[in-house]
């Protein structure tokens, strides 16, 4: 029997028909609703127990209360931790990524030197003993070591400018910050201890000169929820919130009053606020009153209008309200959060005391006692210093640690700067991702993400009481990291220099000992609140305000960079799932976007979506026009943390940085390095 | 279209006034319902080269619009107004789907969307005008080791699929299966019970979340309010999400009116 | 070589230059292919598709096609019902234009669709109050019975025709043929009527939503209407675009004339009412909204200008060609008109595919444009290709027309 056409024909077809009986095309067509959900390249969910444990997020500058939610033991996400008196279960849009981040593809694996161009894979304890090696020959030497901190709150500070002071070296500096620049008014020029607080928890009117308290000065996260919790949705408004700055910010969008103030006027507003102040019978307890008064009688309204572009009439408004307001607070700073001139913020801290509403912290006691102080560390200008170093008035450091900070991104003329860390011996970067100070780096030791380590938080700048956070290890490590206070008390060990501790854990143990709390407390993810104040006694230091105030008026276009925290930080780049967040009228495709009004736009010849260069410092950045009313005329706003060189597929080569044409200058009286609202030349490209 | 009547209606009340448009929300939501980031040059070999920067192309099922008063300098507002699914009593979206992947039959109100039915047409996405529906134009892909542990909440989804904000329903389950381990009425949880991970998040407390229809809830008095206004009011969809502001020009961006007319 | 496949007693080309045609035909389908490929490799996320325009150059292409291939089911009625006979001359053609129009669109539908392994779910898991559904159920039924109205005339190919079983069956299939074209036509009528409402019903889209009455049977009809209106005057360019490229003559202008004539009242009456209709969504549905009938339009790319285009140029002015038969009867005249009636239903079908959706309906969003890219264009082409394929086929091996032998004298 032969299987002829006829036959094989049959065969098929009434195979096919008969195969309809069968339940094989019905599994199949089941399956295939099955199978095009679970592809196996999708990735699958983890199932397990769902924990959450709390902790404290320093991803953020000042750092958000959390609690990091875990499926079978492995982070995955974040919720904020309602019990914690600084964030009250807010947590702000760099936090939230807290657990990504854990995984984020910018994170370094484990140490690194550099080898030619490339980086070469070592082992800690290598790491360890090339730098005793080379730290041995350097000690007692001043100035051939020295560090950069870019985190303004954690006891780690005291064992890293411990551990220089023990080399004989005391250039540790911090990254600039609206911190700094108070530290350095405060501390420095008017001679007063302990640290400028804002208390906005018992204000019943906030006026932010500059400072963008939503979005980039302090802990927004705080800020949002003191504002929030005095305007409650439906009832009486408690609070009043003015906004004075160049650009309707996020905390001007949900301000009461925006009164656009030019970008380098800050300072005469805010003399000018204090001379009708005075006029109207207010009066300081500080030293220098009667200068101070004198200085602020020179700026009459008229003149600060030339200064500031306000009218009078706006100032008299705000003025009257300063004065009818029970509890008004004065929050000074710069819309990009660094930068700031010394005189706006000695004429802040002028204005509310002036308004009675002066508010010092008291420092917490140190842990590592040979530690310098904290308030004159903050107080140096690091900025300075650089360019001191460049132009060979400063000894070039043979070792320059950066620890949680991106100096070579993220400092005024960006660019410049980074030539001249580069010039540095051994330049040492303690990065937990591959930043742009890393990428430059002869050495990467990389430190723990904030969710696997121990740290804290000593009063982040901003708050009106003295608080205290701990931070634990809360996540399993993903990386080979360590703790760099750890990997510094292990140096220090061999170098033979006595911290007094041989493990960090025990340096906060004794801080917490120290400031009275209670270390269970503080672990469960609790904040020691101190009701304590400082001491108020200070000198208004009105004659080099006078100087600094005098300073003639930058020329031409003003620029207003601005830090928004949901693009990032100098040291952190925007997280993948924060891209969303940023608008598409700031980064399109691999375009900045910077903002400005149409007037503006008309003057300087460029319509929207025009491509610009834009000019300053001796650095240059490429940008596209995006029309915004919401910016001052002559005043063009850009957003900075964009245009990074290193870090991950998702950040780098996308838009411009807008640090590069950040122009520094040394302030009148001061001498203090500043940079917000600097001129800047746009030019059609 | 006749709107089917739910005892239980999980709504929102977002204050316009209060929102400082940080983003926070964004974020959770991508957290909470394993979006995943959008990833660059992934498809450039195909002559696609895109990334987060083209609104047209991300997954945000909760957006947060920036609205201003159209004035020039020094005149001009701005507000932030952010954008879940409005989970409408007549959704524009469920009676178009070909395949019942989407659907509001569900004690709370709230439009499901059901991934594995879906077969991707996108005809709700044409029906929406909220544009509050998104597509999956790629696989989702986690950076190497992100995706490791992901919430537990959401399933993941393949490419070729549409999806949107669905209230965080998972922790309206969570909550219901908690009031019954407790004793308690899983169809009367207490204001707080069930929250959404943008309300959550929200540093300024601008997004509530509740019943709309309890009274006990919060949001029902102030969904109530004449500060409150629903986007598109006059399409007729019903949204259970309302907005709350105290200025007249948020108001008129809530809708469309011609030059002369009045606001309802 | 393959002269014995011919029909009866005609004459086509040498088979290289056959195959040469079918190599050119052969580009189009690759590059369709390849991206296709891509499509299913990668997702469509490949092609210029965002999630403000899930629908785009395809859904355009569809729903263009489905309207252009309603020659099919309209001359099959009036053939068949209502026993307009001299239809028989071109009857074979507009099956030809309507299995590839209809078949072609089902192929980019599963381009279209995200999930393509879950189209079935269309069938198993309907939705009874989607329109789309209904779309579905008789797209897909009347693609079968345009099989069925092919079947007969692949079966009268003369080697095939020579085997008596497929000779009866295909004699027994024209008997019974009125059948069909009566299933054809009522399946027709709904679908294109459900492709009007598909957008009809989308009341949070103004630009193409209708209240009531005006959704059902207004916009179901306008569309039937706009179909009907059009479609037998594209079979007419179909045939006169192949007597240019064949050089012989397959159809007598007399019956060409006869469709033009036929097109030109429905699309008469179908410009009456979408006047009316246009009017009534301007003046009512509009203002109802809140929504003015200048903020419909932006810039160039949705400016009025295509919006008259639409109705004027290419609505009234063939209409009016068609109906007079002085302009009607002039050739050149009666293909300037049908080529403005298709291109008018073309246009139609993008507004309400594209513009409907640009349109910002929040006040405070803004318009965004769409542009269809490669792998867009490419499927269209690799459909255009197939049609092409399938033409080419059948004119060279099938008894399509039934005139030609006499009208070409060979």
């Amino acid at each position: 029997m032969g299987l002829d056409r006829r036959a094989f024909i049959k065969f098929i077809v009434g195979g096919a028909a008969g195969t309809l009986f069968t339940p094989i095309p019905w599994k199949l067509a089941d399956d295939s609703s099955i199978w095009s959900q679970n592809w196996s390249w999708i990735p699958r969910l983890k199932s397990g127990a769902v924990t959450a444990d709390a902790t404290y997020s320093k991803l953020c500058s000042a750092g958000c209360a959390v609690k990091v939610k875990k499926v079978g033991g492995l982070a995955f996400g974040v919720k904020g931790n309602a019990d914690n008196a600084l964030s009250q279960g807010g947590v702000c849009p760099l936090c939230a990524n807290g657990a990504q981040m854990l995984r984020s593809p910018a994170r370094v694996a484990g140490p690194l030197k550099k080898d030619g161009s490339a980086f070469k894979a070592i082992s800690w304890d290598e790491a360890e003993a090339l730098l005793a090696d080379k730290l041995k020959g350097l000690k007692g030497q001043s100035g051939k070591v020295a560090a950069i901190s870019g985190d303004g709150s954690g006891t780690a500070n005291e064992v890293l400018s411990g551990f220089l002071a023990g080399l004989g070296s005391s250039a540790y500096y911090y990254m600039p910050s609206d911190q700094t620049t108070m530290a350095k008014a405060w501390n420095g020029i008017m001679g007063g201890s302990g640290q400028i607080g804002y208390d906005l928890e018992g204000a019943d009117l906030v006026l932010c000169i500059g400072a963008d308290i939503m979005d980039a000065f302090g802990p927004t996260v705080r800020n949002q929820k003191a504002i929030a919790a005095k305007r409650p949705i439906e009832g009486d408004k408690t609070v009043t919130l003015l906004y004075a700055g160049p650009v309707r910010t996020r905390t001007a969008a949900v301000a009461d009053t925006w009164v656009p103030v030019s970008p380098d006027g800050g300072a005469a507003f805010a003399l000018g606020l204090a001379n009708l102040l005075i006029k109207s019978g207010k009066g300081a307890s500080l030293g220098g009153f009667g200068e101070f008064a004198e200085l602020a009688a020179k700026f009459g309204p008229d003149a600060v209008e030339k200064a500031a572009g306000v009218k009078t009439e706006a100032l008299m408004t705000v003025a009257k309200a300063l004065l009818m307001a029970k509890n008004p607070v004065v929050v000074v700073g710069s819309g990009s959060g660094q930068g700031g001139g010394v005189a706006l913020a000695a004429a802040g801290v002028a204005l509310n005391a002036l308004l009675g509403s002066l508010t010092v912290l008291p420092e917490f006691p140190k842990a590592v006692s040979h530690a310098p102080d904290r308030s004159g560390l903050l107080a140096k200008d690091v900025v300075a210093w650089l360019a001191d170093v460049d132009a060979g008035k400063a000894p070039t450091p043979e070792v320059l640690f950066v620890y949680e900070a991106n100096p070579a991104y993220a400092l005024p003329q960006a660019a410049a700067m980074a030539k001249t860390l580069d010039k540095a011996g051994l330049l040492v970067s303690f990065s937990t991702y591959m930043d742009e100070t890393a990428a430059l780096a002869d050495l990467i030791l990389p430190a723990p993400h904030p969710f696997e380590r121990l740290d804290d938080a000593q009063s982040p700048y901003g708050l009106g009481k003295a608080t205290y956070l701990l931070a634990t290890a809360v996540a399993a490590p993903e990386k080979d990291c360590k703790s760099t206070p750890d990997f510094i008390l292990g140096l220090a060990g061999k170098l033979g220099v006595d911290l007094g501790f041989g493990a960090f854990e025990d340096v906060l143990k004794a801080k917490v000992q120290a400031i009275g709390a209670d270390w269970d407390a503080l672990a469960a993810g609790g904040a020691f609140v101190s009701d304590r104040k400082g001491s108020a006694q200070a000198d208004l230091g009105a004659s080099a305000l006078a100087k600094a105030a005098a300073a003639p008026k930058a020329q031409g276009t003003l620029l207003a960079a601005l830090d928004h925290l949901n693009i990032g930080t100098g040291a952190l780049a925007t997280p993948p799932h924060a891209l969303l967040t940023v608008r598409d009228t700031e980064l399109y495709g691999k375009d900045l976007f910077v903002q400005m009004c149409a007037a503006t736009a008309k003057s300087l010849g460029v319509s929207e979506g025009a491509k610009v260069k834009l000019t300053a410092g001796g650095s240059e950045i490429t940008a596209r026009v995006a029309l915004n009313e919401g910016v001052m005329t002559g005043v063009v706003a850009a957003p900075l943390g964009l245009g990074r060189t290193a870090w991950d597929p998702f950040t780098k080569g996308k838009g411009d940085n807008v640090s590069k044409i950040l122009a520094v200058s040394a302030e009148p009286g001061t001498g203090y390095s500043v940079w917000a609202g600097s001129a800047v030349s746009v030019a059609k490209m | 279209m006749h709107a089917k009547e739910f005892k239980i209606r999980w709504g929102m009340v977002i204050d316009v006034d209060k929102c400082t448009g940080c983003g926070a929300c964004m974020v959770a939501c991508q957290v909470e319902n394993n979006i995943a980031p959008v990833t660059p040059e992934v498809d450039a070999w195909a002559g696609v080269a895109y990334d987060a920067s083209n609104k047209l192309r991300t997954l945000n099922w909760l957006t947060v619009y920036e609205i201003n008063n159209k004035k020039a300098f020094p005149e001009y507002e701005v507000a932030y107004m952010p954008r879940p699914c409005m989970q409408c009593a007549s959704p524009a979206c469920v009676p178009v789907c070909p395949v019942v992947a989407t659907d509001k039959n569900e004690e709370g109100g709230i439009v499901s969307q059901i991934y594995p039915r879906c077969i991707g047409c996108r005809y709700c996405m044409a029906a929406c005008p909220y544009h509050a529906r998104y597509f999956n134009w790629f696989d989702p892909t986690w950076p190497a080791g992100m995706a490791k542990a992901l919430s537990p909440s959401t399933s993941t989804r393949p490419r070729g699929v549409v999806e949107k904000c669905n209230f965080c329903h998972t922790r309206f389950q969570q909550a219901k299966d908690k009031a019954r381990q407790e004793g308690g009425d899983p169809n009367s949880l207490a204001d707080g019970a069930y929250n959404t991970a943008c309300a959550e998040v929200c540093p300024s407390g601008a997004i509530l979340f509740g019943d709309l229809n309890n009274p006990a809830h919060k949001v029902h008095a102030l969904a109530h309010s004449k500060h409150s206004f629903r986007l598109l009011e006059r399409l007729g969809l019903g949204p259970q999400v309302y907005y709350y502001s105290k200025r007249e020009w948020v108001h008129r961006l809530g809708d469309n009116y011609l030059p002369n007319e009045k606001k309802a | 070589m393959d002269s014995k496949l011919f029909p009866e007693g005609i004459e086509r080309c040498s088979l290289g230059k056959f195959l040469a045609w079918l190599g050119f035909i052969a580009i189009g389908l690759a590059w369709g292919g390849y991206a296709a490929g891509v499509i299913f490799y990668k997702g469509i996320g490949v092609t210029g598709l965002d999630n403000y325009f899930g629908f785009g150059l395809w859904i355009t292409f569809d729903l263009a096609v489905i309207a252009l291939g309603a020659g099919a089911f309209f001359t099959g009625f009036l053939k068949y019902i209502l026993k307009i006979d001299q239809l028989k001359n071109i009857i074979n053609l507009t099956v030809i234009v309507g299995f590839i129009c209809y078949s072609g669109a089902m192929l980019v539908l599963t381009l279209d669709i995200g999930q393509p392994i879950r189209a079935w779910f269309g069938y198993w898991h309907p939705n009874v109050h989607s329109m789309l559904t209904e779309v579905i159920f008789c797209i897909t039924c009347y693609c079968m019975v345009l099989v069925i109205e092919f079947l007969p005339l692949i079966l009268e190919q003369k080697q095939l025709n020579k085997v008596p079983f497929l000779h009866h069956l295909a004699h027994q299939m024209h008997v019974h043929m009125a059948l069909f074209a009566g299933v054809g036509a009522f399946l027709s009528t709904f679908h294109q009527g459900s492709l009007g409402g598909m957008y009809g019903v989308l009341f949070g889209r103004p630009y193409a939503f209708r209240e009531g009455f005006f959704i059902w049977p207004w916009t179901f009809f306008l569309f039937v209407l706009s179909a009907v209106g059009s479609g037998p005057v594209f079979t007419v360019l179909v045939c006169t675009f192949m007597e240019k490229l064949t050089g012989r003559k397959l159809v007598d202008f007399k019956t060409k004339s006869l469709m033009g004539k036929i097109a030109g009242t429905m699309l008469t009456v179908y410009m009456f009412f979408k006047l009316l209709d246009t009017w009534a969504w301007a003046t009512g549905v509009l203002p109802h909204m809140g929504l003015t009938f200048e903020q419909m339009f932006y810039g160039t790319i949705y400016g009025q200008w295509m919006f008259w285009t639409e109705l004027v140029i290419c609505g009234v002015v063939p209409a009016i060609m068609l109906i007079t038969p002085a302009i009607r009867n002039r050739p050149c005249l009666l293909y300037l008109a049908g080529i403005l009636d298709c291109l008018g239903i073309v246009i139609n079908r993008y507004v309400f595919t594209v513009q409907t959706i640009a349109f910002p309906v929040m006040p405070f969003d803004k318009w965004y444009t769409y542009a269809p890219n490669w792998a867009e264009w490419a499927p269209s082409v690799m459909i255009i290709a197939y049609g092409f394929l399938v033409m080419s086929l059948s004119y060279r091996y099938l008894p399509v027309f039934p005139q030609e032998k006499g009208l070409s004298g060979k």
